[in-house]
């Protein structure tokens, strides 16, 4: 740990004193937002063995700090949820439980898709059951696209049609945000996901690193490509060259409110964002917003399209979403496993995967009737079929917060050379020359 | 005799022009805490009525309220009381190098809280603090720089001839502290107090970070139930809650006022 | 060693060690919480992944960082202009103003006009940030009684004058502290003085200039000393209104130390911002001391 000295005294008196003391109960923390599939998950097990769950809600914000300070100092619960990108950062520290062998007798974890628990694996070991996922997409304000002349339902087959479209959308209606790209640091991963790394994905053929933020096969981050150049080249086009968005909205003090407020308004064209905005553009809870028929109306949406770059991908798609693990220095970890078990039992999760409109993780879900009624899902989730996750891999944080900068360098006005060249400088920097590789 | 009063009227109206500017950017706060349907507008309400508030009193806000007046109270008057029994010594004895060394503590401060957050939180759960005493030391211990430096230049005002005149009547260095020196300087320890009080009131990461359960949140914490996940705000419970969770520090103030004046006079003062 | 204390401390000199022990001991926790901040400036600490374990010395890199790298030199910048005129120029200025027009009026003006100030104070951070945001958006306040009116399309204050916003906001907050600081120091001053003054001839702005001002210097370095250190490290204000955007305008020091030491989770470098900032605003109070200590 941090002080090994101090710590590791203090970790001999906590193991005498839980040696000492009699078996604490089971204990998990997580955000807010899971409440209602954490909840009805804890009653269960409470029911089922008879022993309460020492439960801890924490605020959606700050959540974040708080979890990796927890467990570095080896006082975290032992069911902790947490962001998916971070598993495979936690697991590197020895913070997380491999579940592999204790998934191996419970029947429904074959239903998992493997696409989503590799996103949760970390040197070939699962160490967190995913709760959701989501897909990525262009979505657009159909009066505003119609006022420009584009035919409808808009279905973009490159980066050049996108841009042409805001081109054509801001001359009609003169609005500033014709295309909003998210960028900058304000909004940490979302501008990474939603903006920049839909982009890359479509930049360049889809081998080893030349689409992606780290070449797997090779093990190192990608420090510069022609893959990287082009998507810092797009947003260069829509902020710098073309002005199809402006930079102010990436730093409203509520941007996600900003935003919505924006495509519902009309006052933006098109908006790279994710599968949460259907409901999420009126109404993340779903209260009190138009039905489905007269959202329709108002916005549609399309698939990323590839950069249109011969041997690129058509479309494009990365999926985040969170997950539940088990942490390494939990007393009783069967209880812990059990206490997942409970919160995913099929019933269970089903039911709050379709009220509220969150992405199946599971086959069993994803096939289940009561799902696939919902068009706009079952249309979302074809877009799963064909997409990835983020380079869970140590480091990621710090690579996405790197992205970050070099768009907020772009919202500036700096040339793509010289975004590019100080990424490439900050990845040596943080990782060693040896981690890096760059293609031509 | 006329100008003056000209004078005076024309300051009044430039005052009183002044606070309701300075008031004018609340209309906002309290037309979205009466909205049910509110956004992040400055608009007449959409739907008049009390839901938000209604929602912010629910669920946990009654422990949080609790929560938080231990929180705040206690780091005050711990500040106060720790800060007090030192700086009285501090004060009256003539140690070289005595205001160097008060001054290179409130130097020490100039370190940001977020930096020596992870070092503060690793010695609380060292020491079994991870809780909302914690808190209250973490917060006094941030506290204390300043507080003594102020609180040596308040009862450097007190004059020592009244300290003198008792001890030679025979007085305990008990009694000469606690029946002279503390009420002839209560104005000054009002005010320590009360900063105190609102800084910690408002205190939101340290609760955040340290409280091993739900129930030891104070309502800074409980403030963030209006954050929801990809950046969805509820702009109604914000309002609502904010003003519930201000009127407790609003009225300390108000009950403390009197003494806010009179006391800066001590507190504030030459290096 | 020439301690001199007076009688009654010296034979209550167990009480004495008694009271002044807690402040002792918290401040010693301070220090040490100042030196291990200090000391891992110097190594590789990270709060997750294998550094946070397996951290390692690495001299003076991160220092070297802070000058090679984007970000702590104009983060430098940024804050100095926010200190300066958000509490230098704004806060004791307008502390010091009111305090003087309010000096001699006792009347119910008074107590609401302190009200008002004293409720930007006690507002939470936050929900001032949302305060400010809102009333200064396309539909807020001000561009729905000011710009509007007067013939203007609405203008987003945030975005295109972020900075200044910033400043003003933080003014608002944090006026009340001068101003009953100054409230106080004016009325230490002996009406006689004042009334001299008049009696002599001098105007308003001449007494002010040549006979209160003078007698408040001490009191001015105080605080001006006190809002810089206070300003200079303060963070949740901006954070929340602007993250420290749009782009890197209104990234001040504090915003930029929680991004690399919780965002970017390089706690080793983060420690070596705060000591930086340390070390700059110290050596500027050395020289506000100096200013202190000139014959009256």
């Amino acid at each position: 740990m941090l002080k090994r000295t101090l710590l590791s005294s203090a970790a001999a008196l906590t193991m005498l004193a839980a040696a000492v003391m009699p078996a604490q109960a089971v204990s998990i923390a997580y955000a807010e937002w899971l409440a209602s599939l954490v909840e009805p998950g804890i009653a269960a097990y409470e029911a089922a063995t008879g022993e309460k769950v020492e439960a801890i809600k924490l605020p959606n914000q700050g959540f974040d700090t708080r979890i990796p300070l927890d467990l570095a100092s080896g006082s975290a619960a032992d069911v902790v949820a947490v962001d998916s990108f971070m598993v495979s950062e936690l697991a590197s520290s020895g913070y997380l439980e491999p579940l592999d062998d204790m998934a191996k007798s419970w029947d429904q974890y074959q239903y998992y898709m493997k696409g989503l628990l590799e996103v949760v694996s970390y040197d070939g070991k699962v160490y967190s059951l995913p709760t959701d996922t989501d897909v990525r997409m262009l979505w657009y304000n159909k009066a505003n696209l119609e006022k420009a002349g584009i035919a409808l339902p808009w279905e973009p087959k490159s980066w050049a049609e996108v841009l042409d479209a805001a081109q054509k959308v801001k001359d009609a209606t003169g609005i500033e945000n014709a295309f909003i790209l998210p960028a900058g640091t304000k909004q940490g991963e979302a501008a990474t996901m939603q903006g920049f790394y839909m982009a890359l994905l479509g930049a360049d053929v889809p081998e080893v690193g030349r689409n992606r933020l780290r070449d797997w096969a090779a093990g190192k981050w990608v420090g510069d490509s022609p893959g990287l150049r082009r998507t810092a080249q797009l947003y260069h086009d829509v902020y710098v060259d073309k002005k199809l968005g402006t930079s102010a909205i990436n730093y409203a003090t509520d941007i996600g409110a900003a935003v919505r407020e924006a495509i519902t308004s009309g006052q933006a064209g098109i908006v790279a964002s994710g599968s949460w905005e259907n409901s999420c553009f009126w109404d993340c809870s779903g209260e009190g917003i138009p039905s489905q028929d007269e959202r329709n109306a108002i916005v549609g949406w399309t698939p990323w399209p590839g950069s249109g770059e011969p041997g690129t991908r058509t479309s494009t798609n990365i999926s985040g979403g969170w997950a539940i693990a088990l942490n390494s220095k939990a007393a009783d970890k069967a209880a812990g496993f059990k206490l997942l078990t409970s919160i995913f039992d099929k019933a269970n999760f089903i039911d709050w995967t379709v009220r509220n409109k969150r992405m199946a993780v599971r086959t069993d879900i994803s096939e289940d009737p009561a799902y696939t009624s919902d068009a706009y899902l079952a249309k979302a989730t074809a877009l799963a079929a064909e997409t990835t996750g983020r380079d869970t891999y140590p480091g990621y944080q710090k690579v996405s917060a790197l992205v970050q900068q070099m768009t907020a360098s772009i919202l500036d006005g700096a040339s793509v050379d010289d975004a590019i060249n100080e990424y490439h400088a900050s990845l040596v920097d943080e990782f060693g020359e040896e981690n890096v590789i760059t293609y031509e | 005799m006329a100008s003056n009063t000209m004078h005076s009227r024309l300051t009044s109206v430039a005052l009183a022009f002044a606070a309701v500017i300075w008031v004018s950017p609340f209309s906002w706060l309290i037309l979205t805490a009466f909205d049910d349907r509110a956004k992040n507008l400055l608009r007449l309400p959409e739907q008049f009525g009390v839901a938000n508030f209604a929602e912010a009193l629910s669920g946990m806000a009654g422990q949080q309220l609790l929560n938080s007046v231990f929180i705040a109270a206690a780091t005050a008057t711990l500040t106060t009381l720790v800060g007090a029994a030192a700086a009285y010594p501090l004060s009256r004895i003539r140690v070289p190098g005595r205001n160097a060394f008060l001054w290179t503590l409130v130097l020490l401060r100039l370190l940001p809280a977020a930096g020596v957050i992870v070092p503060i939180y690793f010695t609380a759960r060292w020491l079994g603090g991870l809780n909302n005493f914690g808190v209250v030391i973490a917060l006094t211990i941030l506290n204390l720089p300043f507080t003594l430096l102020l609180l040596k230049n308040l009862f450097d005002t007190v004059p020592i001839e009244l300290e003198e005149a008792a001890y030679v009547e025979g007085a305990t260095l008990w009694q000469i502290v606690t029946q002279i020196v503390v009420p002839l300087s209560r104005a000054g320890l009002a005010v320590v107090w009360f900063f105190s009080f609102t800084g910690a009131w408002n205190e939101f990461l340290l609760p955040l970070i340290f409280s091993r359960t739900e129930a030891g949140f104070p309502m800074s914490v409980g403030l963030y139930a209006a954050f929801g996940i990809q950046g969805a705000i509820d702009y109604g419970f914000l309002a609502a809650f904010s003003i519930v969770y201000a009127a407790p520090a609003i009225g300390v103030y108000f009950l403390l006022r009197r003494n806010l004046n009179t006391g800066f006079a001590g507190v504030g003062v030459k290096g | 060693m020439k301690a001199s204390a007076p009688p009654w401390l010296a034979s209550g000199r167990g009480l004495t060690i008694v009271a002044m022990l807690p402040a002792l001991i918290l401040i010693l926790a301070l220090i040490y919480f100042t030196v291990w901040v200090i000391a891992f400036s110097f190594t590789n600490l990270e709060l997750v992944g294998p550094r946070s374990i397996n951290w390692e010395w690495i001299g003076l890199d991160n220092y070297a960082r802070l000058f090679t790298r984007k970000g702590f030199l104009d983060s430098l910048w940024t804050s100095i202009l926010f200190t300066f005129f958000s509490a230098i120029v704004g806060q004791s200025v307008l502390g010091f103003l009111f305090a003087v027009a309010m000096r001699n009026n006792y009347s119910g003006l008074k107590t609401a006009f302190e009200v008002a100030i004293m409720l930007g104070w006690l507002l939470p951070d936050v929900v001032a940030a949302f305060l400010w945001s809102s009333t200064l958006s396309d539909n807020g306040l001000v561009n729905t009684l000011v710009v509007k009116p007067l013939g203007l399309s609405p203008v987003n204050f945030i975005n295109q004058f972020a900075l200044p916003v910033v400043i003003i906001a933080n003014i608002w907050k944090g006026v009340a502290w001068s101003y009953l600081l100054f409230s106080a120091a004016l009325d230490s001053i002996p009406r006689e003085t004042i009334e001299a003054a008049k009696v002599d001839g001098a105007s308003a702005l001449q007494r002010t200039y040549l006979v209160i001002l003078p007698m408040l210097r001490h009191h001015i370095a105080t605080n001006l000393l006190f809002i810089t250190i206070w300003t200079f490290t303060y963070f949740p204000l901006i954070y929340a209104m602007t993250g420290g955007g749009p782009g890197r305008q209104t990234e001040v020091l504090p915003v930029f130390m929680y991004n690399q030491s919780f965002g970017i989770g390089k706690l080793g470098y983060g420690a070596a911002i705060s000591v930086a900032m340390l070390l700059v605003v110290g050596f500027l109070s050395i020289f506000y001391l100096r200013m202190m200590k000139e014959p009256k």
